[in-house]
């Protein structure tokens, strides 16, 4: 599946997109897990926090905020396009 | 210590200045002022660099100026005649008579705990105790605003 | 004596050049607070809603808040106030940078401006001496020049508001712009100012703005700068990426409107016109608006090429409308057309949105290449900044952009190509896949805006609470309170964007110790339904009615093709009734007398 890094995420992955096709990433709680372990602390400390969903990310599958569907237990299958943003403001 | 380069031209500092000094908000009563360069796109925050060798110091007539041991420039107001020998004498211009408050004012460093320093959003304004290398540098500094003035004015 | 308000105001009539100065009356300073509400308090008091808006018996107002100029942060806000001439509802827009300040460090809340001029003029404020100068020689003169021109005539240290030749040329979206780069920007206010002959204003104080409890105003404002500071947000993203941060997260969520919102909400070009793309290639420095500590604003340099270029943003609408919307995605050509704008003096929105109309047209066959003097189909980058620079002027077809696309386009028979509400035109949400925007837009008591109520917060960035986008459920009650807060924040004269870091408690809690009132948060946020609800009765005066609060039919007709509102139209018949009922108004989206009593609106 891609995942697609934004704003100061990018400052941890130094990229903007990978492809994650490893085994055992079949929801999105195991693929923050698996990006924990590919980046290190500075970015797993924001993507989980006491084993549970950041509150300071925004995690999309296909668009849609995981905290309207099923958070960490969100299903992820091969061709979904995951994005991570820091939480952002504007307008 | 001021890094221009990160002065967001906000102009936080003059507003904290002018409450600690007057109880109220007016930028006009602050001892720091803030100059923004458009084309530059640069602001400087202005205020008494302290100096080692204070110019008004030299020019008071009546040793109302002095510089105390921890290094801070400092009026006895009592002393004070008003006559603003030193407003001109001060190469920065950081030196004033206020008319509001009817005396020769500047930073004097809010008696160590300078509210400018401990508000300024982006880090522009710093209070650090003067240590023989930040002094160096605090010069340095002092030397690059004289010519970027120089160069405004021209 | 009052606090916080300078409780002055200077009555000018342009037409006899007479210079007033008035008592603000308290009462009216307590119910409707400052800046947007006591402005249109003013305004529906002496003007008829059924003016021509370019007429003379239309009236102007600047006014700040009663937090404008003290240690709130981002204090640095003022209104720009009058009937609008895009939509013909009320037009308030806001602004930043040092002007609104200073305005209040010479002594005024405020300067209603009557009458229209013969000849050009503009106004001369020092502390008590006002005067109106003839500014024939300033007129035709862009932003940048009138600005520097009248510094030059005045005091270095002074600060500017003026209009470029689209506030002359009554560009119907022209704005007021101060210190060069700051914008009341919508609605049109900049050509009402240029049909009361009125070039700029120009202001310089000397006098401090006193608080009741300073004690209690420092603490208040020191726990507000530490929250702003400490949020992800304000602390952030805002300060490292400025608000273009949004284009991506929009984009990805299917919601960012491309191609006159005819291809849905995902462009494929965004990355190119990001905030992480600006940031990395074309940001120069960080600027604050007075007394801010965010900092969102950008200083950016586009260094060589076609597009050459120096200036301030694009901010994250300007930048959508010129860059998503018309379907380009060279940040280059984007920064260009949003610099132009500037110095011209008009709308980046409403300029972006209507050459995407425009560019629809010329697809459909609507809009031919004699007309236009060029080819415009979308993605045309050096068209955008052409085009941009005619509306300005009111150059060739430029003069037919200059009305905005729901004049235009309707006439040539294709209004529904108009992506407006009250004929202004919607910012960068599709509604369809952002619900509680899509209420929001057709409610918005100055046609379609994103700053009346910004629901794409709890919708798509989760502050404060995350909402489903998608589900139309509680948008409503959402909705109002939204509404009624942002009254509240425009009027008390400081920036809407403290709101992601802070809320109801702590903006009372400033008013309170600033003005000594001694109002609950409840009875503040009163406030700002009064508001709400007095400019509604503005707009109903004017004729406006249930029938308007609707949108384009491309939102509620057809439906995303893809992204993950795929499906979704704006379903509003949901929303609205529910809306009305919340409101306290009738099935007919009247306020009801029993509100107006609630509300003492009279």
């Amino acid at each position: 599946m891609k995942v697609k890094f934004f704003a100061t995420i990018r400052e941890h992955t130094r990229s903007r997109e990978i492809d994650v096709t490893e085994q055992g990433c079949g929801s999105v709680g195991d693929l923050l897990q698996y990006l924990c372990n590919l980046y290190g602390r500075g970015l797993c400390s924001l993507l989980l926090e006491d084993g549970k969903l950041g509150s300071q990310i925004i995690v999309l599958v296909n668009g849609r905020n995981v905290v309207h569907l099923r958070e960490l237990d969100t299903p992820l299958e091969r061709d979904d396009e995951v994005s991570i943003f820091p939480v952002v403001a504007g307008g | 210590m001021i890094s221009p380069e990160k002065c967001i031209g906000c102009r936080t500092c003059e507003l904290v200045c002018s409450f600690t000094k007057i109880n109220a908000f007016n930028p006009k009563n602050s001892r720091v002022s803030v100059f923004s360069y458009d084309e530059a796109a640069v602001s400087v925050p202005m205020m008494c660099m302290q100096c080692e060798d204070p110019s008004c110091m030299k020019v008071c007539p009546t040793d109302a100026i002095t510089k105390t041991a921890d290094g801070l420039v400092e009026i006895d107001e009592r002393k004070c005649i008003g006559c603003k020998l030193c407003v001109s004498a001060c190469p920065l211009g950081n030196i004033t008579f206020n008319s509001y408050e009817g005396k020769i004012v500047k930073c004097n460093l809010c008696e160590g705990n300078p509210k400018c320093a401990q508000y300024c959003p982006s880090g522009a304004i710093e209070f650090k105790e003067a240590a023989p290398g930040t002094m160096g540098r605090k010069k340095v500094i002092a030397e690059k605003f004289s010519e970027l003035f120089g160069e405004v004015n021209e | 004596m009052m606090f916080g308000w300078t409780g002055n105001l200077l009555r000018v009539n342009l037409t006899d050049k007479t210079i007033k100065k008035e008592a603000l009356c308290p009462k009216d300073a307590e119910l409707y607070l400052g800046a947007r509400g006591l402005a249109t308090k003013i305004i529906m008091d002496e003007v008829d809603p059924k003016v021509d808006p370019l007429s003379e018996e239309n009236k102007l107002i600047f006014m700040t808040g009663p937090l404008t100029g003290t240690f709130a942060s981002s204090g640095g806000r003022y209104e720009v106030v009058a009937k609008a001439p895009l939509t013909g509802t009320i037009g308030a827009s806001n602004s930043g940078g040092h002007f609104g300040p200073e305005l209040k460090y010479a002594g005024y809340d405020g300067i209603i401006f009557e009458g229209r001029a013969e000849k050009p003029l503009y106004l001369w404020i020092e502390d008590d001496k006002a005067e109106l100068r003839d500014a024939s020689h300033l007129w035709g003169k862009n932003v940048f020049e009138t600005t520097d021109m009248v510094l030059e005539e005045t005091a270095e240290d002074a600060r500017v508001a003026c209009i470029g030749p689209g506030g002359e040329k009554k560009v119907l979206f022209a704005g007021v712009i101060n210190d060069k780069n700051r914008a009341a920007g919508r609605s049109g206010l900049g050509a009402v100012m240029g049909s009361k002959n009125l070039k700029a204003v120009a202001v310089k104080g000397s006098k401090s703005i006193k608080v009741a409890d300073p004690e209690g105003f420092m603490e208040a404002c020191t726990d507000a700068r530490t929250k702003l500071k400490e949020h992800p947000v304000t602390g952030g993203g805002l300060p490292t990426y400025g608000t273009q941060i949004l284009i991506n997260i929009l984009n990805q969520s299917g919601a960012l409107p491309t191609r006159n919102w005819r291809d849905g909400g995902i462009f494929e070009e965004a990355e190119g016109i990001s905030g992480e793309t600006l940031t990395e290639k074309y940001l120069v420095r960080n600027k604050g608006c007075f007394g801010c500590n965010i900092g969102c604003g950008r200083i950016t340099r586009i260094p060589e090429g076609k597009f050459e270029s120096f200036g301030e943003g694009p901010e994250y609408e300007a930048g959508w409308a010129l860059g998503a919307c018309c379907g380009v995605g060279d940040l280059e050509a984007v920064s260009k057309a949003n610099f132009i704008c500037n110095e011209l003096g008009i709308d980046p929105i409403t300029t972006g949105t209507t050459i995407a109309c425009a560019m629809e047209m010329y697809e459909k066959g609507i809009l031919t290449e004699e007309e236009v003097g060029r080819a415009i189909p979308f993605g045309d980058a050096e068209g955008l900044v052409e085009l941009t620079r005619m509306i300005g002027h009111r150059e060739g077809f430029g003069d037919m952009l200059a009305e905005g696309s729901y004049r235009m386009a309707s006439k040539y028979g294709c209004p529904e190509l108009s992506m407006s509400v009250k004929k202004q035109e919607m910012p960068a949400y599709d509604g369809r896949g952002v619900q509680g925007m899509g209420l929001e837009y057709a409610t918005s008591n100055r046609g379609g805006c994103h700053v009346r109520g910004y629901l794409t917060s709890p919708e798509i960035l989760g502050i404060p609470e995350k909402l489903d986008p998608l589900v139309t459920e509680g948008k409503a009650g959402w909705l109002k309170t939204f509404q009624d807060l942002t009254a509240v924040v425009d009027s008390a004269g400081i920036c809407l964007f403290t709101t992601f870091a802070i809320g109801l408690p702590e903006i009372s809690s400033m008013l309170r110790t600033a003005t000594g009132i001694n109002a609950t948060d409840e009875e503040i946020l009163k406030a700002g339904e009064r508001i709400w609800n007095l400019e509604r009765m503005f707009n109903i005066k004017a004729g406006f009615t249930a029938a308007d609060d609707t949108l384009p039919p491309r939102l509620l007709k057809e439906p995303l093709q893809s992204g993950p509102a795929k499906g979704k139209v704006v379903e509003l018949e949901k929303m609205l009734p529910e809306y009305y009922e919340v409101r306290g108004w009738g099935v007919d989206g009247v306020p009801t007398a029993e509100k107006l009593e609630e509300l003492s609106i009279e």
